[in-house]
């Protein structure tokens, strides 16, 4: 909106139009005409940064960062973990199992089958992101899908023009990547300066926030299910299950869970 | 291999091969096999359930074999602290704000009182 009024001319009502999803692929497809890519790479800048899925994300990422210094992660690859792996559940296990001292082939592995669920997600996305099929484009803009990301990018590049959204979403992308790296690196400083006891509470966000954003996140019995028998296996594993235990937590919590919702499945269709 | 493991470069390493590579091999492959995928098939359902449980399970695990900073809170307050954000969630009809909050307040309150 700024930047409509600073260069007021006729084809900046039609720049607007990105911002409301409902109106019509032809004024866009003309608005396209108007602006080249870096102009809809400053739009995609703009719209990260108004964007309050943003805000809430950079809350998560500070959270990581205090969660970091509190357990004693070190500052430089928490914050490359940020700028590189762009997913907090999968940064939440390897942080995780790094202070649980395990090997890099066990973490690997948990992060391995907790991040399966971003295929669907790009999956969904990619229509949006194909630009001109070049493969090594799509595989860039596919390294930066995250659910914010998603949620954003579901909303802003569905009413751009084809040519725009790429620009547009490489925009938005830039914002919310060197967002969460800065929101990291102040988490962690902020942590070592805080008192003790709100030093606790910085370190126990990215859990406590987790959890209840798990439970939110539940649609049907099966989500509901693994998350309880995730959070009851887990003492058990750590205890009885050796080195893996939180694969085989996620494992035999998640099967069950599964198991359960195919015999339910069942006994309704019978 | 134990050098490296004590060396500095250490987490980085990890970081690479242990967050990113196995994070983003399913971005790679969802572009390469875009079409042939049903977001609600059985599979994706199974691969939901098991990252919902690793995800849980990693939680569960800080909260109760804490490192760091939680150490000194009491193993009373820290499932005090994630009962009762809960508890306030589903009380405050599934607000997380406000869950949240009860949980901080819980754990804050807890690591005042009881740390020397």
């Amino acid at each position: 909106m700024l930047l409509c009024r600073a260069n007021s001319c006729a084809a900046c009502y039609e720049v607007a139009v990105p911002e409301s999803p409902v109106r019509s692929t032809q004024t866009n497809s003309e608005s396209a005409h108007a602006l080249n890519a870096r102009q809809w790479y400053a739009r995609g800048l703009f719209a990260g940064v108004t964007s309050v899925q943003g805000l809430v994300l950079f809350a998560s990422y500070i959270g990581f960062g205090g969660l970091c210094a509190g357990i004693g992660f070190p500052l430089g690859a928490a914050v490359f973990s940020s700028f590189l792996v762009l997913a907090l559940p999968s940064q939440l296990l390897l942080v995780g199992g790094y202070v649980a001292g395990n090997g890099a082939l066990v973490i690997a592995l948990a992060v391995l089958l907790s991040a399966a669920r971003l295929l669907p997600t790009v999956v969904t996305l990619l229509p949006y992101l194909r630009g001109r099929g070049r493969l090594s484009v799509q595989l860039f803009a596919a390294h930066f899908v995250a659910i914010s990301i998603w949620v954003e990018s579901r909303r802003h590049l569905p009413p751009l023009a084809p040519d725009a959204r790429l620009p547009f979403y490489f925009g938005l992308v830039t914002v919310f990547n060197l967002g969460c790296v800065a929101a990291t690196l102040i988490g962690y400083l902020l942590a070592g300066r805080l008192p003790h006891a709100l030093a606790v509470g910085l370190t126990f966000l990215t859990p406590i926030s987790f959890l209840l954003a798990l439970t939110r996140n539940s649609r049907d019995l099966v989500d509901y299910f693994s998350l309880a028998f995730g959070l009851a296996l887990a003492p058990v594993f750590a205890a009885y299950g050796g080195q893996l235990d939180l694969l085989w937590t996620g494992l035999a919590g998640g099967t069950a869970a599964w198991l359960i919702h195919r015999l339910r499945k069942k006994a309704r269709a019978a | 291999m134990n050098a490296l493991v004590e060396s500095g470069l250490w987490p980085y390493l990890l970081v690479i091969a242990a967050g990113f590579l196995p994070t983003e091999v399913w971005r790679w492959l969802a572009v390469i096999f875009a079409r042939r995928l049903d977001e609600d098939s059985e599979w994706m359902i199974l691969v939901r359930a098991v990252a919902t449980a690793l995800v849980a399970g990693v939680i569960m695990r800080l909260v109760l074999i804490p490192t760091g900073d939680l150490v000194a809170v009491p193993l009373a307050i820290r499932i005090g602290a994630v009962a009762g954000g809960f508890l306030v969630y589903f009380l405050a009809r599934r607000s997380m704000l406000i869950g949240v909050l009860a949980g901080e307040a819980i754990m804050v309150a807890g690591a005042y009182f009881t740390a020397g």
